[in-house]
């Protein structure tokens, strides 16, 4: 069945259980994704009435982490007299991810909120299509078959899906939300239960066969755009520091200009506290206003935790991140030992 | 342009030698760095010591910001595993070392530069054995050259 | 002076004699995107573009400046000034808009007891060549802020592109004098100029958005209170990518960078955002604006009230960079709307 056909019945799913969740107000307010105004683009929407249940969408084109509006909760989550309210989540895997990562760090109550599980087929990576258009202007994208099509003024061109999606879309294991044994009222919709993730890494191999010079060289070329505007901070729902360690001015730690030194240490540091957080929703190279790609690196977190830890962000509340744990066993290959 | 007063980068009569800064955890390392001192065993100069309470102290930031500084190599001595006077203070730090060593070698910083070693008291041979193989490692690997800020 | 013709097989031509005198800055495309650097040879310029990422304000007023260097020499403190603020610049192929901002940041550098020499000097040294905009994008509406997609008042010389020749026209004494020293550029026909006014017309007509911004302003003036921006600020993430993008946007942060090791230093500065929580955090640990509605608001009332009393024109050019940079999509059209609704739904007539 074609990707249009998908969505289409992913949508109409949705959107029953989001009139259901409402009805029997098992849930305060939603929050999903409506139609954006702008081809390539998609908004967050809040809703908290059933006849508003139809601006409800899903196409591939919705990027933004919703958990990001519950670590701080918007004002539109709380109640004056309520105090938090029940939230509804339109959770693809990583934002379920995300949500029960979150509460595993307990910034979210787990009986605050319900996961409301699709099954997503992969968000398309708008900035490789722009990239590829030019400087053209995009007036319509669709999808049809296995292909989106994106027309303008004088031109119509077809990408095939599976090459144009997210970089991290292709190699995701955790397309629906996982399903928490401990809540089960927790999830609605579609969920699944993950007992063991198998992922061999082979889309970081090739980078990491190269020489230290050549990585060098190809990240310090992908970073040397970067303007140090914070967007892919701010899109991260994990990074909810009150005071980022870029900010910090007592003492100052690393320099915040857009020379390459700095650039590097901010990304390189970054990702040193995603490491067993992040759980590659790829927001932050979808929000970057010049284009960054971030997926390698995220893929490598994940590939670290996973073979040195067994771990998997996101599966369980109950679970301890490993940066907060440690064992008597860790493996200490890298230490320096006499010969 | 102001330019830079470059120490002892290049220069034509001596040989270039790393410049590479220690963090030394106070009750094993630092005791074992004092012991090969008092018991006269050689070893390099070329290290510069910190002594800090304990190897889980030592935050990712010191060791990139030594980097960015401009230290050639950067080496984190602490208690083996089960020993440390603060109980786990080292099992912490062992993940954290782990995390950064991979993330270094992954952004392509050259393995070799940030070294990490457990030395108890006791053994002030093994941290003068230890200094040195560090040492060499570095100074195959040349200047730091990556973080300089060029203005 | 009468208009010329520029063949576009002549832009190598155009570009070699230029950079001998000038630093010759155009829009080049950088890994995917197009961005105004200084370019090397003639073959990066790319002028059939719809719009830079980052806006060409960068070229005056770059994300990381120096503003001044020093060493310490024993006892001694020696503070060297920028040297380079003298160099001629050209910025190549500015569309309408940006040019137009840069008489928006002249305003505000220049205002007040305290002018910002770094920013004016470069100002001064600099010719604007323009261009003009002959299919704007679904996202533009500087019609509706006072500008047009060929605006030629803020440029020094004027490029229309007609197909494979550009109309060149020399609008400030500067444009004529740099259009002198290109005596072999054959003169334009009437059929060209009319051409060229037929493309500006039909590029006015194409804009799909309007809306009157002297109601905006009004709205906004009366509404601080609202709880409209509730509504407003409601998806926005704080990730700043409108006022990093924001030709208008002039905010910045001065750093001291200290080589201790060299006995040197700097002075820099660096864009800062109104966006980020820290913006208005004052040493003693007070926040004027601690919630994102606040800062929400603050941009909408900057660009559309606050710049209105203060320089009496408003504080957008109508590039459409932050509708299409953000991505929640909580776009500017669409707050707007929402602003003017609250004059609507108030039943009484607010007058003009």
């Amino acid at each position: 069945m074609g990707l249009e056909t998908e969505n289409k019945d992913i949508e109409t799913n949705l959107r029953e259980i989001a009139r259901g969740l409402l009805k029997d107000k098992k849930v305060d307010v939603i929050i999903g994704y409506m139609e954006g105004t702008l081809p390539m683009l998609s908004q967050p929407i809040i809703i908290d009435s059933e006849e508003d249940v139809e601006k409800l969408i899903w196409n591939n084109l919705c990027y933004v982490n919703l958990a990001k509006y519950l670590v701080p909760r918007v004002p539109k989550f709380v109640d004056s007299e309520k105090g938090n309210l029940t939230v509804g989540v339109v959770s693809k895997g990583c934002v379920g991810r995300a949500l029960i990562h979150l509460a595993s760090e307990n910034k979210i109550k787990l009986d605050e909120i319900k996961i409301i599980g699709i099954p997503c087929n992969g968000v398309v990576n708008r900035q490789r299509i722009e990239m590829e258009i030019g400087e053209k202007e995009i007036l319509e994208v669709s999808v049809s078959g296995n292909n989106v099509i994106v027309k303008g003024k004088d031109f119509e061109k077809e990408f095939p899906f599976d090459e144009y999606m997210n970089d991290l879309c292709k190699t995701c294991k955790i397309r629906k939300p996982p399903l928490v044994s401990k809540a089960p009222d927790l999830c609605v919709g579609e969920c699944e239960e993950y007992s063991n993730i198998v992922d061999d890494f082979s889309d970081i191999a090739e980078f990491e066969a190269l020489t230290p010079e050549e990585k060098w060289n190809q990240i310090t070329e992908e970073l040397s755009v970067c303007t140090r505007c914070y967007a892919c901070r701010e899109a991260c729902p994990m990074c909810y520091c009150n005071l980022c360690f870029v900010d910090q001015n007592k003492p100052v730690w690393f320099g915040k200009t857009t020379d390459l030194p700095d650039v590097f240490v901010y990304h390189l540091i970054r990702a040193m506290h995603m490491a067993g957080r992040c759980v590659a929703c790829g927001a932050c190279s979808l929000v970057c206003p010049v284009g960054i790609d971030l997926n390698k690196i995220n893929r490598k977190l994940e590939k670290i935790v996973k073979e040195r830890f067994n771990f998997t962000s996101g599966l369980d509340p109950d679970v301890l991140p490993p940066m907060v744990d440690f064992k008597m066993e860790d493996a200490q290959e890298f230490m320096l030992e006499e010969d | 342009m102001t330019e830079p007063i470059v120490e002892t980068k290049q220069t034509e009569n001596k040989e270039w030698e790393p410049k590479i800064i220690a963090f030394l955890c106070n009750w094993c390392s630092y005791a074992g760095a004092d012991l090969a001192g008092v018991s006269r065993i050689q070893y390099p100069p070329n290290i510069r010591i910190v002594r800090v309470p304990c190897s889980g102290r030592i935050n990712a930031y010191f060791i990139i910001k030594s980097l960015t500084d401009g230290w050639d190599g950067v080496l984190i001595s602490g208690c083996h595993p089960g020993d440390c006077h603060y109980i786990s203070g080292n099992l912490v730090a062992r993940r954290r070392f782990a995390i950064l060593k991979e993330l270094l070698e992954f952004f392509g910083i050259e393995p070799g530069r940030v070294n990490f070693m457990w030395a108890s008291a006791a053994e002030g041979e093994r941290f003068a054995v230890l200094v040195r193989k560090a040492t060499e490692i570095v100074k195959k690997l040349g200047p730091n050259t990556k973080f300089e800020k060029k203005w | 002076m009468a208009e010329k013709l520029l063949k576009k097989d002549d832009i190598g031509k155009f570009y070699s004699e230029l950079e001998k005198e000038y630093k010759f800055y155009a829009p080049t495309k950088v890994k995917g995107n197009i961005a105004f650097k200084k370019i090397s040879n003639a073959e990066e310029i790319e002028l059939d573009y719809l719009n830079s990422k980052v806006p060409p304000k960068d070229v005056l007023f770059p994300q990381k400046e120096t503003i001044f260097e020093y060493r310490y020499e024993g006892k001694e403190v020696i503070i060297e000034e920028r040297k380079d603020l003298e160099d001629k610049l050209i910025i190549f192929g500015v569309r309408p808009c940006d040019a137009y901002s840069f008489k928006l940041l002249e305003d505000f550098f220049a205002s007040g007891d305290f002018q910002d020499d770094i920013f004016l000097k470069k100002r001064e040294n600099a010719t604007i060549i323009g261009i003009g905009c002959n299919s704007p994008r679904q996202s533009c509406f500087c019609t509706s802020v006072g500008g047009h997609p060929f605006q030629k008042e803020s440029t020094d010389v004027f490029l229309s592109d007609l197909g494979d020749t550009y109309l060149v026209e020399a609008i400030s004494e500067k444009g004529e004098n740099l259009l002198k020293k290109l005596s072999w550029l054959a003169d334009a026909k009437k059929a060209d100029v009319e051409k060229s006014k037929e493309l500006a017309k039909l590029a006015e007509e194409s804009f799909t958005t309007k809306f009157d911004f002297d109601l905006v302003t009004k709205v906004l003036d009366e509404n601080f209170e609202h709880p409209v921006w509730q509504e407003i600020s409601e998806s926005c993430i704080g990730c700043s990518s409108c006022t990093f993008l924001c030709p208008t946007c002039t905010c910045f942060d001065v750093i001291d960078e200290n080589d201790e090791y060299n006995n040197r230093g700097r002075r820099i500065r660096i864009w800062d955002t109104c966006q980020s929580c820290l913006y208005t955090l004052e040493t003693s640990g007070h926040n004027p604006r601690p919630a994102k509605i606040q800062r929400c608001r603050n941009r909408i009332m900057h660009k559309f009230s606050y710049y209105p009393s203060n320089y009496d024109c408003l504080g957008c050019v109508g590039c459409g960079r932050c509708i299409t940079a953000c991505p929640v999509n909580n776009e500017l059209r669409l707050i707007i709307d929402k602003i003017l609704e609250i004059q609507e739904k108030s039943g009484e007539k607010v007058s003009a």
